[in-house]
């Protein structure tokens, strides 16, 4: 009769010394910084950009292990929605229809085994694009897989 | 090679299995324990046989047992003071039967009981595997919004929260098409692969759930990974009768109402059961003035989530003949479900919302919503002879769900949308799904064996429609081919075997944008329609196994069960492609991944004294090839439209858990209970390697104090019960998690059955987050917006029996 506690017995030794076990390898649980509060950040909140001109997309990345990659994504915002990450409104223009609105998707790898990266990028919007409100998103992620998403609201002139 | 292995392995154990028959003695055994009205085993109540010169009396655990000379039928009285006088008619077709007499108090009420279909203490007791039952009374004292909410108070059951009306099953912290649903012996097939994708099941027409905590896939082929929820059906009425019940239920939170209203009948042979169910709630209330997302502050008006709201009709019919030992029931049933997303974040996106549009009403139903129509024809006929028990199920469902937004162009979508394109501009996303199925089964008694056997197939065909693409359409066939042995070794020792064949068949749909993305960075540019999903087909083959012991005695109970298990991958894990907005994520299939298998090893371990009992349920489960959607460091350009990739990805994972039951009665009408469970997870290899698995629920431990007793003759059945739950903080998180503080909540039961006119109207009053604490649930659907669970809520429900004539069983 003893035998039949024998397999249920390893078994519950075994859920034990394991529940008793500190995990090995911590893992990474923080999400990657985007700061564009330094003075040469570009775009800032409510920031405007001429069309047909060059402007340099400049903000500082960080990671508490290692950076991943990131991405902008320019696109109208005629129908006022918003996923601004950034506490203030701007002052928005009325609800327009698009006609030839600007739409720029764009990836920029990073190298690996960086902490820190301050992003510089040359990048330059059509004349013709329709003016008016936009969205900026910056998204970046860690070697991990955390990604923080940075949506800043622009005007184009 | 692993086809000859296989059939090797069958043919030893078919000829096992004679050769043990070969053991077979001749006795008859009718055997049963004896219950209460709450359930409870109830002690020294006299039995008999008409006719017979036989008595006996209950044991301490309401047992007892007959020894017979002939099979037959026979009628089985029970007498004890306080309790109505019980008779039922005993059918011994088998060389033993288990019987479950529920006495009732004094006041003359008889229930039919059905000896065939009501197995559930037989499953309790010789059962390897880990089961739990809940009747009606269970759901209606902890009615929620959906029926899976109203059973995660069961240990080691928690929800994926979608808002207030839908939500989806998690057993031991898996869920999706981990978990298999089956409602009336069929699969209930849905699109289970989404997060926001509720169950369409009307909790008012189950009559009992059985929950089966770990792999099952011996007996439920693919997907019975983490577990099985059988939602069974009422038993037939009784003979002459005419009767049913009238529900209402009401919740304060949402503005919930509802109503389900039973008729149900039988002849002598032919019985039919209907059943309508109406439900209607507005915008639900958290604690909160204002929600963030994405920390961008979303104002809430009076704490409505803006369009919540939702409605649920549902439509039963079965209809069937039974007469000794046949049945065959037809069920008609038509679930459908309309209900809003919370505005503010459908798809995470914090979309300039209307408030003033939505916050005017509370009760509509706006965009963004979805809807759902689940249509099911199902056909059960058992038929018994001889020692066997043939069973034969048909079904046909048909899924047809439509998530409406209005259009938004993400990515390279034209910024206004295409007049001459054929679908509506708010048709986000359809999914047209339409299963059939067939299973034949034989359960045979073979000496101390019982064997089943029996066959399963299915055909599923899901077409997609919309203006966004997240998975192609595809078509898919699976058949399975079974075998399970129970060898009762003795009356206290019963070994369970089986074994099982899969084969699956999927064929996934070419796909191809309907707008023009850029490729390359030629000049001029290009653009193209872009191919999202090619040609897929899949073939795929499994064998599984299990093998368990029950082993029974007197007050000690144990379980024992180990198995090998398996999934298919779903056409979504092989062929995804496309942006997931609710995530920002875009999700790639892979194509060529493989099953998925599971090793997992069960325990159970069961004290019961008359005055308190323990139970502790321990588990391992290890994943050689765990499927899981890896959020990875890389933007695409190309498809995903500067989204972050999450690829499906295959890796070694290893969970171990517990759950653990104390009962304790502390005088004659009041008891306490605590219900604690722990869920540990790990992945092993790949990318997410030292990493938990996503909607992990964190340790919980429910506290309980309950006052139970008759009030008088007319009030029965009343209790007043507290529910005290402590639930740990989550750090154990995976990307994209957020990490979940622990809270502890309040919940109040309270409770009385009063007679009227000799028919029990129960009723049942609920207080539900007493406190209106302020919690984020970490398996909830928003939980990465942030979004707090439901305020208090008060419910109340009331259940109506009628009889149109007075039952005629004497």
């Amino acid at each position: 009769m003893k035998k039949k506690y024998i397999i249920p017995g390893i078994l519950i030794a075994g859920y034990f010394l394991s529940g008793c076990k500190k995990d090995s390898a911590e893992v990474d649980t923080s999400y990657p910084e985007i700061d564009i509060t330094a003075a040469s950040a570009f775009p800032k909140q409510c920031g405007s950009i001429r069309r047909g001109e060059k402007f340099i997309f400049r903000a500082s990345f960080h990671d508490n292990v290692e950076l991943g990659s990131s991405s902008i994504d320019i696109h109208h915002n005629f129908d006022h929605h918003t996923h601004s990450t950034e506490v203030s409104n701007c002052n928005m223009e009325p609800v327009k229809k698009p006609v030839n609105p600007f739409l720029l998707i764009k990836t920029f790898p990073i190298a690996a085994g960086q902490k820190s990266f301050t992003i510089n990028e040359e990048l330059v919007v059509p004349a013709d694009a329709d003016p008016g409100d936009y969205h900026f998103m910056i998204r970046l992620t860690d070697k991990a897989g955390w990604q923080t998403i940075k949506g800043i609201s622009i005007k184009l002139l | 090679m692993a086809v000859t292995i296989t059939m090797k392995k069958i043919c030893f154990l078919i000829i096992s299995l004679f050769i043990c028959s070969a053991l077979f003695a001749q006795e008859y055994r009718l055997s049963g324990k004896v219950f209460g009205p709450l359930g409870r085993p109830v002690r020294d109540v006299e039995l008999s046989l008409m006719g017979l010169s036989q008595s006996v009396k209950s044991g301490f655990d309401g047992s007892f047992s007959f020894k017979l000379t002939r099979r037959g039928d026979h009628y089985l009285l029970a007498s004890a003071a306080g309790f109505a006088l019980y008779n039922q008619k005993v059918s011994l077709r088998q060389d033993s039967v288990f019987v479950i007499v529920r006495l009732n108090t004094a006041l003359h009420q008889l229930e039919d009981v059905n000896i065939v279909e009501n197995r559930a203490l037989k499953r309790q007791q010789e059962e390897s595997m880990n089961v739990e039952t809940v009747k009606r009374d269970f759901i209606l004292r902890n009615l929620g919004g959906s029926l899976m909410k109203s059973l995660e108070r069961l240990p080691g059951i928690k929800t994926i929260g979608i808002g207030s009306g839908q939500s989806k099953p998690l057993i031991r912290g898996m869920g999706f098409n981990r978990v298999v649903v089956t409602d009336k012996g069929m699969k209930h097939e849905g699109q289970q692969w989404g997060a926001d994708h509720g169950l369409e099941i009307d909790q008012f027409s189950t009559a009992e759930v059985e929950v089966i905590k770990g792999a099952a896939s011996f007996v439920y082929g693919s997907d019975a990974i983490a577990g099985v929820i059988d939602v069974k059906s009422p038993l037939p009425p009784a003979i002459n009768s005419l009767g049913g019940a009238i529900d209402f239920i009401g919740k304060t939170n949402n503005g919930w109402y509802g109503t389900s209203l039973n008729l149900n009948g039988r002849k002598k042979y032919w019985f039919f059961d209907s059943r309508i169910t109406y439900q209607n709630y507005g915008d639900y209330k958290v604690p909160a003035d204002s929600v963030y997302i994405y920390d961008y502050a979303v104002a809430l008006n009076k704490g409505h989530l803006r369009n919540t709201a939702g409605r649920e009709t549902d439509l039963h019919f079965s209809t069937g003949y039974t007469k000794g030992a046949f049945r065959s029931v037809l069920y008609f049933s038509n679930v459908h479900q309309k209900s809003g997303f919370f505005a503010n974040a459908h798809g995470l996106e914090p979309r300039r919302v209307d408030a003033g549009l939505h916050d005017a009403s509370s009760r509509d139903i706006l965009m963004p919503k979805q809807e759902v129509n689940h249509f099911k024809l199902i056909n059960r006929t058992v038929f018994e002879f001889n020692g066997h028990r043939l069973k034969f199920d048909l079904g046909y469902q048909h899924n047809f769900r439509q998530e409406h937004s209005n259009y938004v162009n993400h990515g390279y979508m034209p910024p206004i949308y295409p007049a001459d394109r054929k679908e509506p501009s708010d048709l986000e996303r359809e999914f047209d799904k339409r299963v059939y199925a067939a299973n034949l089964s034989d359960q045979l008694q073979l000496g101390k064996h019982e064997l089943n056997f029996g066959l399963n197939s299915e055909y599923q065909n899901n077409q997609i429609n919309g203006w966004s693409f997240l998975v192609p359409a595809f078509r898919q066939f699976t058949a399975g081919l079974f075998v399970y042995d129970k060898y009762k070794l003795n009356n206290n020792l019963f070994v369970h075997g089986a074994l099982r064949y899969d084969f699956g068949n999927v064929h996934l749909d070419h796909y191809q944008d309907w707008f023009l993305s850029p490729v390359g960075s030629g000049n001029p540019q290009v653009y193209q329609h872009l191919t999202r999903a090619a040609d897929l087909k899949r073939t795929f083959n499994s064998l599984v196994y299990s093998l368990g012991i029950n082993f029974n005695k007197d007050q000690f109970e144990l379980k024992w069960n180990m198995g090998k298990s398996f999934r298919m991958p779903i056409p979504k894990e092989l062929g995804a492609n496309g942006v997931n907005y609710h995530y920002f994520s875009y999700e790639k299939g892979n194509p060529n991944l493989s099953p998925e298998l599971s090793y997992q090893a069960d325990l159970g371990l069961s004290w019961k004294a008359e005055k308190w009992s323990v139970a502790f349920s321990p588990f391992y489960n290890y994943f050689p090839n765990y499927i899981y959607l890896n959020p990875t460091a890389d933007h695409d350009y190309d498809y995903g439209a500067g989204n972050q990739i999450f690829q499906y990805a295959q890796s070694r994972v290893m969970r171990y858990g517990a759950e653990l039951q104390l009962k304790l009665k502390l005088l004659k009408n009041l008891s306490t209970e605590a219900l604690a469970e722990y869920l540990y997870a790990k992945q092993l290899s790949g990318d997410k390697k030292g990493y938990v698995l996503p909607f992990s629920p964190p340790p919980s431990l429910l506290l309980n104090l309950t006052y139970s007793a008759d009030l008088s003759k007319a009030l029965t059945n009343a209790y007043f019960s507290v529910d005290y739950r402590i639930t740990a903080k989550q750090h154990r998180i995976v990307p994209p998690e957020k990490k979940t503080e622990g809270y502890g909540i309040f919940n109040i039961q309270a409770g009385t059955k009063i007679n009227v006119n000799g028919m029990p109207v129960s009723v049942n009053l609920q207080a539900q987050n007493l406190l209106n604490t302020k919690y984020l649930n970490h398996t909830s659907f928003y939980r990465l917006i942030e979004l707090p669970e439901a305020g208090r809520n008060l419910i109340l429900s009331i259940s109506i029996p009628f009889k149109i004539n007075k039952n005629q069983i004497h």
